[in-house]
């Protein structure tokens, strides 16, 4: 490459524009798709992008979550393990803190007790790839379909709003934001120090990178798999709890409060280039194209789901980090 | 009264094997090449919905699984390209066909019926055959033929030969004039057409619509089958036969357990859970698989 290996500020940039040249061929794909189909690309793309800016405090609230969820999928990924159960575990994440919030209890046993579900979610992935060998992909996405008609059915049967058919009942008293902005940021710090500053976290990197190098630095292989799945459920979890505790206050029988919380925390994780901090920004990428695709809806008629198709190329754009690459030193090369 | 039962459930269980075993096989060509395609969800999707399109427009069944078929060829073409010339993850990059394929057919059914949940009914039909009284599509027991022709093809021709060793050591399959590449994108793009008439099968006889995020997981089930079958298109039909049977069960408990419906749709996913938990994932799979081959 071009790139001088002394040129340190240069390197730091990389990611940001790597990031930059996959939102511009999201836009592209979408923008393909948006005509394909009948749509005005150029009015509805526009609003994706930019409507999603106007109300920084919804922005915000949306975000959180997802940056969350980004973090339950980087912590396995820098172990090499594709933790796609993230969506099953907010599902199961936000039913416990419906259920604990419904008792009656207050910050901060919702945030504590609940994630735990999501968190045995993650142990039963890591358990069964450890000692049974399965895939932890298939297994995430079995347990995330199993998750979600539980919960439905949990919902309609256990938790059922006396009013409304096929809800939940509702949250009495929400998680103020600023609260909620307080426990995401220090989430991402606790999460970034695991990975950066700890032995296990050093196991996790060690395992991600070079698997043969593990047991030379001596980390356990089965030890680190079943430990990075269960702390990336706990955190899943969380996402879930923080869904209905922080921004929706119920969740109903298709799940519609909670779904895709896992798989957009996909893309933000990857566009945070599968760093803590680098979520961040991530988060708030995403919530906007989500807002905006809700807005188009609105205003155009549109559906939103126009936004999940330019995420979606995002996400194939990222996948290819060589060919990123050799587009970004093109574009600004 | 119960042997009735017992033959319609082992009847129905054939038509939902269908997409999976055929899925499963195509999925297994791919992956003895080197390339793993978890996007497999997103082709089901994708051809479902070129499917029924084309149904709706034309009225004709062969036009309708052509479309399918199509459909899927083109996204295992490119996920295969993909992955081939840009590198690229292909775990992620499966997970990306997935995002667009689910996020664009919904858009598309915006667009052309105005509607956000499903299109209108389709009015073609499988040709069937009667066994023993119950009506068998054509196309599940072609699926049982493709799953041996594809065995056979895999493990006594020369093309077989060829396509395995790009899986399991591209240098060496280089080296005895094998184009590694073009070999694995050819595999991928087969994979995707077989994956695109199970896509096309779901819609018209399983559903006999289109509905937003028709594979509810069966794409995935798809892949499941691959490693129980420890990469053997033979074993794949057993497995495809055996998942297809949860389905029938949970499709026939939903009916007649109302009140538990929720619980009934868990058993197929439950199900292959519990199967590959204690089959366990053995077999061993192509060594080089979702590896790039980058020639020196």
């Amino acid at each position: 490459m071009r790139l001088a290996r002394s040129d340190i500020g240069l390197k730091r940039v990389y990611p940001l524009l790597e990031s930059l040249a996959a939102l511009i061929v999201g836009v592209i794909g979408g923008f393909i798709v948006a005509a394909a189909l009948g749509y005005d690309p150029v009015a509805s793309i526009s609003l994706i992008l930019l409507s999603g800016l106007g109300n920084l405090e919804y922005l915000f609230s949306i975000s959180m979550p997802l940056a969350l969820s980004a973090l339950a999928f980087i912590l396995p990924l820098r172990a090499g393990l594709f933790n796609i159960g993230v969506e099953g575990q907010a599902y199961i994440g936000a039913l416990a803190a419906i259920y604990i919030l419904s008792l009656g209890l207050g910050f901060p046993l919702p945030v504590i007790l609940a994630p735990l579900a999501g968190a045995l979610a993650g142990f039963l992935i890591g358990v069964l790839k450890v000692y049974r060998g399965v895939n932890e992909v298939v297994s995430s996405i079995m347990l995330n379909w199993t998750l979600f008609y539980t919960v439905s059915f949990t919902v309609s049967r256990y938790l059922r709003d006396p009013l409304i058919v096929h809800q939940s009942v509702r949250v009495d008293r929400m998680l103020p934001a600023l609260e909620a902005l307080i426990l995401t940021l220090a989430i991402v710090i606790a999460v970034h120090i695991i990975l950066y500053r700890t032995t296990l976290g050093y196991h996790i990197r060690v395992m991600g990178s070079s698997p043969e190098a593990l047991k030379y630095s001596g980390g356990s292989e089965s030890r680190s798999i079943i430990v990075a799945m269960t702390l990336g459920g706990l955190l899943g979890g969380l996402a879930g709890t923080l869904q209905v505790y922080a921004v929706s206050g119920f969740i109903d029988v298709t799940m519609s409060a909670v779904f895709g919380t896992g798989f957009m925390g996909i893309a933000v994780g990857l566009i945070g280039r599968a760093t803590p901090i680098g979520v961040l920004p991530a988060s708030i990428l995403i919530s906007a194209l989500i807002i905006g695709g809700h807005r188009l809806e609105l205003r155009l008629g549109a559906p939103p789901e126009l936004a999940d198709v330019i995420i979606g190329v995002m996400v194939l754009a990222l996948s290819a980090p060589y060919a990123l690459r050799l587009l970004s030193l093109k574009l600004w090369g | 009264m119960e042997l009735d039962f017992a033959l319609f459930i082992a009847f129905s269980s054939l038509t939902f094997m269908t997409p999976i075993l055929l899925a499963s096989v195509g999925e297994i060509i791919t992956e003895r090449s080197g390339i793993v395609n978890i996007g497999i969800e997103g082709i089901f999707i994708a051809s479902a919905f070129a499917a029924a399109l084309t149904a709706i427009i034309t009225g004709s069944l062969t036009l309708s699984l052509t479309a399918g078929v199509t459909a899927g060829a083109l996204i295992g073409l490119a996920h295969g390209a993909i992955a081939v010339y840009l590198r690229s993850d292909q775990i992620i990059a499966g997970l990306a066909v997935n995002i667009i394929a689910y996020g664009a057919t919904i858009v598309g059914l915006a667009s052309i019926w105005g509607v956000h949940g499903a299109s209108p009914r389709l009015e073609v039909y499988m040709p069937t055959v009667s066994i023993l009284g119950y009506k068998t599509p054509l196309v599940s027991l072609a699926s049982i033929a493709i799953a041996v022709i594809a065995w056979y093809a895999l493990k006594a021709t020369r093309a077989g030969l060829a396509l395995r060793a790009c899986g399991e050591d591209p240098r060496a399959a280089e080296a005895l004039g094998v184009n590694v590449n073009k070999t694995r994108i050819l595999a991928a793009t087969l994979g995707g057409a077989l994956a695109g008439l199970a896509g096309a099968f779901l819609a018209i006889e399983i559903v006999g619509q289109f509905t937003r995020g028709i594979a509810a997981g069966r794409g995935f089930i798809a892949l499941a089958n691959v490693a129980f079958s420890g990469w053997n298109p033979l074993l794949a039909i057993l497995g495809a036969y055996t998942f297809g049977l949860l389905e029938a069960l949970s499709v026939y408990l939903q009916q007649y357990a109302l009140e538990y419906a929720y619980i009934a749709k868990t058993i197929p996913y439950l199900g292959t859970l519990t199967i590959v938990a204690i089959a366990g994932w053995k077999a061993r799979m192509p060594r080089s698989l979702a590896k790039p081959y980058i020639k020196e």
